[in-house]
């Protein structure tokens, strides 16, 4: 008994440090590990595996949530990760993971969830390193300006707060100048209206290797979220050498491929298309190489994008932060399937306070700073501190800027309210896809041993089984239409097998046979991603 | 007794025949001009190899030049087989990575096997004729060549062993599922007559729209919708590629083997299958080819390329893709131009085109990486065109019908018999052997193969060659010296394709000095005008842009000290120079 009571307290102790840690700040990769490692002991519809290892040697973690045959049931990916330094990302991925299996599992009926909470571990990391700074690539070398040397000119921390954050220069020759309504952010002189810079800006460092540049060549890697196919930037810094380089991408492509029954991926990153949905652009859409979201589905995107703001309220996003070889537009473009994005949070837009001018531009940066300080936060910014540059001999030199990470991830405390109505718009957003039914069965005998058999094909989702784009994709399957005979049994009119290329969100298909013979034959219809239906037919 | 005696003789007969054939006395034969006369491995080139065969090969020829061939696997195929690469060079002769290097490669389309036999000739001809042509000599000591008979091994051996058209399987052998039914390759074309190839299947029908050629039984036409024919005159309905319908959807041969294009997977402006039919998933998807991508990355040195398809008789450039057209530019085309019109000198027959307009335009070709990625001069031969038969571009559709009976005696046809189909009944089947149309005929394979490779040498001949041509001292007084070098390249090819140095592919060109003090450094723009570009940093490690084709680059130091200067020059893709 005392044993007993003894364990008792130390599980309590545990899951109070685990919560504490939590609740503290944004988990390490050791507490995600741990974190997906107890979802997956304790529950039958959860598996954990390592798709593969990174460069810098972190797991690619990947759970498969969901029952029975979960592999031919429609599913979603959920991707967490694609960009290194959006921490929150990895979490609000996590935590829809905890909260499915916790407290929603009856969702697994209908759907089966795949979730890759992490894709840049390597990256991610650097938020835990004794220097800080937003990092995207992986832990591969790569030579970023491309003049044959690697990481010869990285960040320097010049102040010693580890971090880096940015540098002004006093200069008549700089584009810079301060904002208006606060002389913290600094911003392009606009000489359009007769303005002149007053600074040079950099990222916080030195010309290591004196050619003129600043912290153009730094510890590098590969970025996730810039190495994929869809508008890959060429021999641009982080994309790599080629798109899918690096195992990690490849890793995530080729399970992808694999799970036909992926109907959507919703992706936790810097693009979002919640917010405001993709525009159709009929140019875009009708060149050989797409660049517009097809006609249809942009009415899906309005679709999702209503419920979005809708069900989680954020107002005033900033502009979507979609880029060329990023893994959202990769999603659809390229893989055919229909996909979301949002970064989960950015600090709601704010009223100055008094004394204060007003931010009419509504600078985001200036913004931030004037919500973190209404919240009462610490530590988003460091204040402009003048120190000696060996670049500038005899210049005013100062190094201070809004701190790195802030921006982007909110404070802990602060993910609960966001992540619960995420977690409930993704539900929404499953709920709404195709699952297939064979409907109104008609078996007529049109001659003796002859049987007419009509039946629908029905579809009670809001989603179509095939979007347009997916229609087009090669890899997600059609339809399929199949007639089991029993013996003695014989088509006289209908085909064995049908393929049907898709049918739309409460539509229907009617089919029909004449069957000649006795006994009962099976129809079995469907598709992975779009669900599947079976009926046992009785010939007259 | 006796004829235990005759078996055992037997015996050894056969036996002899499997050993390695080896090379003849010198009174036995006499050179014919160009041919290596009595090489130390033989090969039959009018024959065609399969990849087992090929691996055998290169095995013989590494095995008889030790110092000039490196064999090597580059990885393993889909199936498992090793992608054996031969690497030739002088081995005796400077560090064989460094110098510049050619990339030959054939067969990435299973069914386009010639370059395999290309690549071999090419592998075989260098290696023998080492040390007997001067101009082989030469290449193989200043250059390496990185030759893969093969890109597609597993699917070479389905085109020879399992039955196929002469176009098919084209693709790899990753299974994939062509009608988005859920299965993948069920539904093949079946070889219902067991000859080996896949050929047409016809049925006798009074209302069909063909009849056969009452002069040539082989030779099908097609009734015009205004033509009268005899009522006696048995008519015919084509039913298509061999095959039945094996998976009951009601539809044939719609789901072959892979399909994807191995062509269609390279990394330049990639795009995917609905844009590009034949792309896989994502670039080097296809492993073969992500083999050679991660060989190329590795060998920065490679500096042409060439790639051996059929058929057609063109030497093709990038680019690929009509979206595509920016990427080759003025400077660039000028090279390709030159190689191309030589080309079509050296290879009767053959034209020098243009893929995107004068082929498709397409997306995802080996070419276009090799060129828009890496900065690689690169062409493809669509080996073997109908020229080669009486060398004149007579003959028309009835061309092939000639061709087999008066130069190879109906092998090349398989005269129509009658087969019991379970969907059509009654048919017939027969039509050209897979062996026929694309694949160069045996008689004249050897010439096809030394033309090709004679084109490609002069490809690889015009690879940046460098040296230091001239290095001048001055004396400036007060313990200052001026150190003026010049740089050559006596090449068609630059250092750096005007692709590379747009985007910087591949690092600047070094040019160093050892042994004095370095006070300066500086590229001399004009020497009469005494025009330079200082560098301030490290100056004793010049960075040179590009060494461009036929020209010069000359460099500056002021150094102080007595010592004599070494001079280095460290270019990727030009080599490494010192004086």
């Amino acid at each position: 008994m005392r044993q007993f009571t003894r364990k008792l307290l130390t599980l309590g102790g545990l899951c109070l440090m685990g919560l504490y840690s939590i609740a503290q700040d944004y988990p390490t990769l050791q507490q995600q590990a741990q974190r997906l490692q107890s979802l997956a002991n304790g529950n039958n519809a959860v598996s954990l595996s390592s798709l593969t290892k990174t460069e810098g040697g972190k797991d690619i973690w990947m759970l498969s949530i969901g029952t029975g045959d979960l592999d031919n049931k429609p599913a979603m990916a959920i991707v967490g990760g694609v960009e290194g330094s959006h921490l929150l990302g990895v979490e609000m991925a996590i935590r829809f993971a905890e909260n499915l299996v916790n407290d929603r599992s009856d969702a697994l009926e209908q759907t089966t969830f795949y979730i890759f909470p992490n894709m840049s571990p390597d990256a991610y990391e650097q938020y835990f390193a004794n220097l800080k700074w937003e990092r995207s690539g992986n832990a591969k070398a790569t030579d970023d300006d491309r003049d044959g040397r690697n990481g010869e000119d990285p960040f320097d921390d010049l102040n010693g707060d580890g971090m880096i954050t940015t540098m002004r220069v006093a200069d008549v020759t700089g584009d810079w100048v301060m904002h208006p309504a606060d002389a913290r952010v600094m911003i392009k002189a606009d000489k359009s209206k007769g303005e002149k810079g007053a600074y040079h800006y950099f990222t916080e460092g030195k010309d290591n290797d004196m050619d003129g540049a600043f912290n153009e060549d730094g510890p590098g890697g590969i970025h996730f979220n810039k190495s994929l196919t869809y508008q890959f930037p060429y021999f641009t810094p982080g994309a790599g050498e080629h798109p899918v380089s690096e195992v990690e991408n490849r890793a995530l492509l080729d399970l992808l491929y694999t799970k036909f029954n992926i109907y959507g991926i919703f992706t936790f990153g810097p693009g979002n298309n919640l917010s405001s949905p993709w525009k159709y652009n009929r140019a875009g859409a009708s060149k050989r190489v797409v660049t517009s979201v097809l006609r249809e589905d942009a009415g899906l995107n309005k679709l999702a994008s209503d419920a979005y703001n809708k069900t989680v309220g954020l107002k005033d996003a900033p502009a979507s932060g979609a880029q060329g070889g990023d893994f959202f537009q990769w999603a659809y473009f390229h893989f055919g399937r229909l996909s979301f994005g949002t970064p989960g949070w950015w600090a709601p837009m704010v009223e100055e306070a008094e004394g204060q001018e007003p931010n009419k531009d509504k600078n985001r940066e200036v913004n931030f700073l004037r919500w973190a300080e209404q919240e009462g936060l610490s530590n988003y910014f460091v204040e402009w501190t003048e120190i000696e540059h060996p670049d500038f001999p005899g210049k005013k030199v100062e190094v201070g800027g809004i701190a790195p990470f802030r921006m982007m991830n909110p404070p802990v405390s602060m993910i609960d309210e966001v992540a619960e109505k995420h977690n409930e718009f993704i539900l929404q957003l499953a709920s709404l896809q195709s699952d297939v039914e064979l409907v109104n069965l008609q078996t007529e005998e049109v001659s003796k041993g002859l049987t007419r058999i009509t039946v629908d094909l029905y579809n009670p989702g809001t989603l179509p089984t095939h979007s347009q784009m997916g229609e087009r994709s090669k890899w997600l399957r059609r339809v399929k239409v199949e007639l089991k005979l029993g013996n003695g049994q014989e088509i006289v009119s209908g085909r064995k097998i049908e393929l049907i290329s898709s049918i739309q969100g409460d539509e229907s298909r009617t089919l029909t046979w004449l069957v000649r013979g006795k006994g009962s034959l099976e129809i079995s219809a469907g598709a992975a991603h779009a669900g599947n239906d079976q009926l046992t037919v009785n010939l007259k | 007794m006796k004829k235990y005696i005759k078996h055992v003789f037997a015996g050894f007969l056969l036996l002899g025949f499997s050993m390695p054939a080896l090379a003849q006395s010198a009174d036995e034969v006499f050179r014919a001009v160009g041919s290596p006369e009595n090489p130390k491995v033989q090969i039959s080139f009018n024959r065609y190899y399969t990849p087992e065969g090929l691996a055998a090969i290169t095995k013989k020829i590494a095995d008889a030049h030790p110092n000039l061939v490196k064999r090597v696997s580059i990885g393993k195929s889909y199936e498992g087989r090793e992608m054996w690469m031969l690497q030739i060079t002088n081995y005796q002769e400077g560090n064989a990575d460094r110098k510049p290097g050619f990339y030959i490669d054939g067969n990435i389309h299973s069914n386009e096997i010639q370059g395999a036999e290309i690549s071999i000739y090419t592998a075989w001809y260098l290696t023998e004729q080492y040390g007997h042509i001067d101009y082989i000599t030469q290449m193989l000591d200043e250059r390496v060549f990185y030759i893969l008979p093969s890109l597609n091994p597993d699917a070479r051996y389905n085109y020879m062993k399992e039955p196929n058209t002469g176009s098919s399987p084209r693709s790899g052998m990753i299974p994939l599922d062509d009608d988005r039914d859920g299965l993948v390759d069920e539904d093949q074309p079946d070889d219902l007559d067991g000859d080996g190839s896949i050929t047409s299947m016809r049925r006798k029908n009074p209302n069909g729209d063909f009849i056969a050629d009452p002069m040539d039984p082989r030779r099908m036409i097609q009734i015009g919708p205004d033509d009268k024919v005899d009522p006696s005159i048995q008519r015919y309905e084509m039913l298509g590629s061999e095959g039945i319908d094996n998976d009951g959807d009601g539809a044939v041969n719609e789901d072959r083997i892979g399909y994807y294009d191995p062509n269609r997977d390279w990394a330049w402006k990639w795009q995917p299958d609905y844009i590009q039919r034949g792309a896989l998933r994502y670039p080097f998807s296809v492993p073969e080819n992500r083999n050679v991508a991660d060989f190329v990355l590795a060998h920065p040195n490679i500096a042409g390329g060439q790639s051996y398809h059929n058929s057609g008789g063109m030497i093709l450039r990038g680019p690929g893709a009509e979206e595509d057209i920016s990427t080759y530019n003025r400077a660039d085309i000028r090279i390709y131009d030159a190689i191309g019109r030589k080309g079509e000198e050296i290879m009767p027959g053959y034209r020098y085109l243009t893929v995107y307009k004068d082929l498709y335009s397409v997306f995802g070709g080996e070419l276009d990486w090799f060129y828009g990625s890496r900065g690689i001069y690169t062409f493809s031969n669509e080996i073997f065109t109908r020229f080669a038969y009486f060398k004149n571009n007579e003959g028309g559709r009835d061309l092939s019908y000639k061709v087999d009976t008066d130069l190879l005696f109906g092998d090349a046809f398989k005269a129509y018999e009658t087969y019991d189909h379970p969907t059509y009944g009654e048919i017939e089947i027969g039509g050209f052997k897979k062996n026929f149309g694309r694949a160069t005929p045996g008689f004249m394979l050897e010439e096809e193969l030394h033309r090709n490779m004679a084109f490609t040498l002069y490809h690889a001949y015009h690879m940046p060659r460098l040296s230091i041509a001239d290095v001048k001292e001055e004396d400036l007084g007060g313990g200052l010296r001026q150190i003026t070098a010049l740089i050559k390249n006596d090449r068609l090819m630059p250092t750096h394709a005007s692709q590379d140095l747009k985007y910087k592919i591949e690092r600047p060109d070094y040019i160093m000095i050892e042994g004095v003090e370095v006070q300066a450094g500086m590229i001399v723009d004009d020497e009469d005008r005494n025009v330079t570009t200082e560098q301030k940093v490290n100056p004793e490690k010049l960075e040179i842009a590009n060494i461009p084709g036929n020209s010069i680059v000359k460099v500056r130091w002021i150094v102080k000290g007595r010592g004599t200067p070494k001079i280095t020059v460290d270019s990727a893709k030009g080599g490494l120079v010192t004086k």
